[in-house]
């Protein structure tokens, strides 16, 4: 074909703007310009960036600390990093599906809490059970809650006409405060204020297991979190029913016409995305945690919904995306320690890269627009 | 005030690329203020890519835009409004549960103060548009809500929007693809009009006649290229015709009688509501047989696209029955329907027909993804798909830059149509139940798609054809049935009805069946 050579009038807008490489040229540039703001921001309350970007990385186990206490090392902060990672990248799975369907699950941080209080009341305090079993159930547990709670929200929505937002975001008041009632009447532990610590049989994350000279925990479910990301990806890019998903995301009436079921798919995708926040309620309340705070909704469920769009809605770019919005909220602690920058800055940090990435639909059109003003 | 420019519009050398086509190669065009001048040119020749450059939606990859005689880089829509450049797209721009005149001034919004807070002043606004709309004969009610009006009222507020932001630059896609032919005088009337006032006009049109009827001259493009500038006066369309397919092409069909086979379709006494629950299709039976072409004729908005959308599952049936093949599909599923051997072109191409975000290929296999050899054990098999693609574009003419890949969205109009099409009658199916098959096609692609209609029919298939253009019915179809207000008026051979009473029978005249 007769096509001459791009005119290059500026690589870094051809580059943002080519449909081609955005999905990975726009969330670095989100996290790039983020770290740049945050770096401003520092310098502006007078501290070193770098050191506090460093001390963000050391204390998620990217980078070494200068010293460890006894069994501690970096691998220990890592994976501890891994723990908290598995809950929100399942959390962004169930946000990328929802959303490839055309569907909004704001309602991912109650399907959590529902999905984690169930399992902790019957499996987590059944301290007799064999772990594997107890695992075992925790997890299928999760899955039938979230995705009861995911089928109910799609269900309204073709049935009633009910928005999913509307209703997820109802269904997030009432588990919080019906679920709050139950751990301070029955299950709160006086002490800690929460709901008691579950057994460590059913706990999804083994705790102080000993290898060599370190005492860490291992989040069995991080590998498990990887292939589901993996399968996702799989599920949404290459089968018939991830075409359908698509389809019906992208115009509801085509896929009506071309024979889709379109309202049994929304209650399945919305099952899917709920089952999905099932798995990081169990990992989040009996992984990372072994309890429940009262009358509060976890932020992972919230968060997951800018990682998902940091990630571009893609399984595997999520898988990227959560990891390092999980270092930079892990390291906030230790940053602190090493630079004298408040903790709080690191929240700070993801908040404006999560901000970014939320806008990153946003800054694909405007450019997209530029680009295509400026043809190929 | 004295004009210091030949011409209020100069191309020179305008070139547009994209992926895998050159949309425009070098275009050299004069146009003069106050005439109206058409663009005449194949699907895919280009014609909407050189007014998208005027209106400032791409910018040229070369050459310059002369405005009134001075370089002008025109930067978005916007800027092409502030230099009095309006447009008509194909597809409205409009905010359904706006009024006409909300939508109209839509990001212009007057002010007027109240006790010093700044408020839109709506209500002198109706006014200005109702006075606006008289003055050109464009007869809309400023107050009503989009979501309540026709697409020919829609298009009039398109019309309105423009004046209103004083354009003097009107341009005109496809205005009449959508359009019944009464619509279709009407909105010549209006240009004619326009013209009076002494608006400049850029028309693209693929119906020859009504660049004949109103336009002055008319440019040719053809793969991107300027062929040739013509006096209309002076040109026949025979001669316009060739010039745009670049050689001669006739403009009927030829067929041979029909071979009627078995009922494949038959529908029984049909009732048909339509969502506010008014009756809109009222005791409606035929019957279409295996090898011919029935065709119901009627005026837009006489029933008939709802009883195209209840044979294929999209509406529900309130009362009645439809057998195919004998057997009766009033409780089958649509995806039921179209295994069962019913195939839909439907009326819009892109609320229905297309998911315009996914590639000509996903597209082409919008209705048999799910079996093989395109899904094996629920897994894509991407090979077959893109074979599939490729045979279709091969047997369809479908033009698009980057072939089987491209997103449906950058393709032209009248490709998307062919894309339907080519999808539709691979399925193979008994009976193809065809809805304005042709709009927005050129008339390469008319007698192409024409062509191909007989040719299903001569393999026996059924085929049901809707369509609003009597030029077409009487060219396909072997019987007729004419519907008015939701009746059938009149079910003949196409041999014993003559066209008049075809006319008459839509309009509710005669009633001898
Ligand atoms: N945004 C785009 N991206 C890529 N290719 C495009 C884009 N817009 C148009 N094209 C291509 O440019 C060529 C010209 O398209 P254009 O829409 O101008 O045709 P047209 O003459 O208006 O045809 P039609 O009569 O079918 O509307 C086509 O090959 C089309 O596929
Ligand atoms: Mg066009």
């Amino acid at each position: 074909m007769p096509n001459k050579t791009v005119k290059n009038k500026n690589p870094i807008f051809n580059l943002l703007g080519n449909p081609k490489y955005q999905f990975i040229s726009i969330p670095i540039f989100a996290v790039i310009i983020s770290l740049i703001l945050s770096a401003i921001i520092i310098f502006l309350l007078g501290q070193n960036p770098i050191l506090a970007l460093k001390g963000l990385m050391q204390g998620a186990g990217a980078l070494p600390k200068d010293n460890y206490a006894a069994y501690q090392g970096q691998v220990t902060d890592f994976m501890e990093t891994l723990d908290i990672m598995t809950p929100m990248l399942f959390a962004a799975l169930a946000v990328s599906i929802a959303m490839k369907g055309g569907l909004f699950n704001i309602g991912v941080s109650g399907q959590m809490l529902i999905s984690g209080f169930v399992a902790t009341i019957t499996i987590g305090y059944a301290k007799e059970l064999n772990p594997f079993i107890s695992k075992t159930l925790v997890v299928i547990i999760g899955i039938i809650l979230g995705s009861l709670v995911g089928a109910l929200i799609g269900f309204l929505k073709v049935k009633f006409n009910i928005s999913e937002v509307v209703s997820s975001i109802m269904l997030n008041y009432i588990f919080q405060y019906v679920i709050s009632f139950f751990i301070i009447t029955q299950y709160v532990d006086p002490v800690t204020r929460q709901s008691r610590v579950i057994g460590e049989n059913a706990r999804l994350t083994l705790m102080n297991v000993e290898i060599g000279p370190y005492k860490m925990r291992i989040p069995i479910f991080f590998v498990i979190a990887i292939l589901v990301a993996i399968f996702m990806h799989f599920y949404m890019n290459r089968t018939d029913q991830g075409f359908e998903i698509s389809a019906i995301g992208l115009n509801q009436n085509a896929a009506l016409y071309a024979g889709i079921k379109v309202n049994h798919r929304i209650i399945m995708i919305m099952a899917i995305s709920g089952a999905l926040a099932g798995l990081a309620g169990v990992t989040f309340y009996l992984g990372y945690r072994a309890s429940i705070f009262p009358n509060q909704l976890s932020s992972i469920g919230f968060d997951s919904i800018a990682v998902s769009l940091l990630g571009n809605n893609n399984p595997i770019g999520i898988i990227f995306s959560s990891l390092l919005i999980t270092i930079i909220d892990r390291g906030g602690t230790y940053m602190r320690s090493v630079s004298g920058v408040e903790q709080e800055i690191a929240a700070v940090i993801s908040g404006i890269i999560l901000l970014f990435s939320a806008m990153s639909s946003y800054m694909k059109e405007v450019f997209g627009a530029r680009y295509r003003k400026g043809g190929k | 005030m004295a004009k210091d420019y030949d011409y209020i519009i100069e191309f020179r050398h305008l070139t547009k690329r994209f992926p895998g086509v050159i949309a425009n190669d070098s275009i050299n065009l004069q146009i003069k203020a106050g005439e109206t001048f058409a663009l005449l040119g194949e699907n895919g020749a280009g014609k909407s890519t050189l007014m998208s450059m005027l209106f400032g939606m791409y910018e040229p990859d070369e050459g310059e835009i002369y405005l009134r005689g001075k370089k002008t880089k025109i930067k978005s829509p916007r800027h092409a409004t502030e230099l009095s450049i309006g447009m008509v797209h194909q597809h409205f721009k409009l905010v359904e549960n706006f009024t006409i005149t909300e939508n109209i001034v839509l990001g212009i919004e007057p002010k007027k103060s109240m006790i010093g807070i700044p408020m839109v002043d709506i209500k002198g606004t109706d006014i200005k548009i109702s006075d606006l709309s008289r003055e050109y004969g464009l007869d809309v009610n400023p107050t009503d809500v989009i979501e309540d009006v026709n697409v020919s009222t829609r298009q009039r507020v398109e019309i309105l929007k423009m004046l209103y932001r004083e354009a003097e630059i009107l341009i005109f896609d496809e205005p009449t693809a959508m359009l019944t032919p009464q619509e279709i005088e009407f909105l010549l009337e209006i240009i004619r009009n326009l013209k009076e006032a002494g608006k400049t006009i850029i028309l693209i049109s693929h119906k020859l006649d009504e660049i004949k009827q109103v336009a002055d001259r008319c440019a040719i493009l053809r793969n991107g290229k300027l062929i040739d500038v013509l006096d209309v006066k002076e040109t026949s369309t025979q001669t316009m015709a060739n010039l745009m397919v670049g050689k001669d092409v006739s403009l009927d069909v030829a067929k041979e009688d029909s071979v009627k086979g078995e009922v494949i379709l038959d529908v029984k006494n049909l009732f048909l509501k339509n969502m506010f629950d008014v009756k809109i299709v009222k005791d409606v039976s035929f019957q279409v047989h295996a090898g011919e072409i029935f065709s119901l004729s009627g005026v837009s908005g006489n029933g008939q696209m709802e009883i195209a959308d209840a044979i294929a599952g999209l509406l529900p049936i309130d009362s009645g029955e439809i057998f195919l093949k004998n057997r009766k599909i009033n409780e089958l599923s649509i995806r039921e329907r179209t295994e069962q051997g019913i195939s839909y072109i439907p009326e819009d191409r892109q609320v229905y027909g297309l998911v315009l975000e996914f590639s000509l290929a996903n597209n082409l296999v919008l209705k048999s993804y799910y079996h093989e050899p395109y899904s094996n054990r629920h897994i894509l098999n991407d090979e077959a798909i893109f074979n599939h693609a490729d045979k279709l574009i091969d047997n369809f003419d479908i033009r698009a830059g980057k072939g089987k890949d491209t997103i449906v969205r950058s393709m032209s109009g009248g490709n998307q149509q062919k894309a339907i099409i080519a999808r539709e009658i691979d399925l193979d199916s008994d009976l193809l139940i065809f809805v304005q098959p042709t709009r927005g096609l050129d008339i390469g692609a008319i007698q192409a798609v024409h062509q191909k209609i007989i040719a299903e029919r001569d393999r026996g298939k059924a085929i049901l054809l809707i369509s609003l253009e009597l030029d077409e019915i009487i060219a396909l179809s072997d019987r007729i049935g004419v519907i008015y207000n939701g009746e059938i008026q009149r079910i003949a051979d196409a041999k014993d009805i003559s066209r008049e009473e075809i006319g008459e029978a839509m309009m509710g005249v005669a009633k001898n069946a």
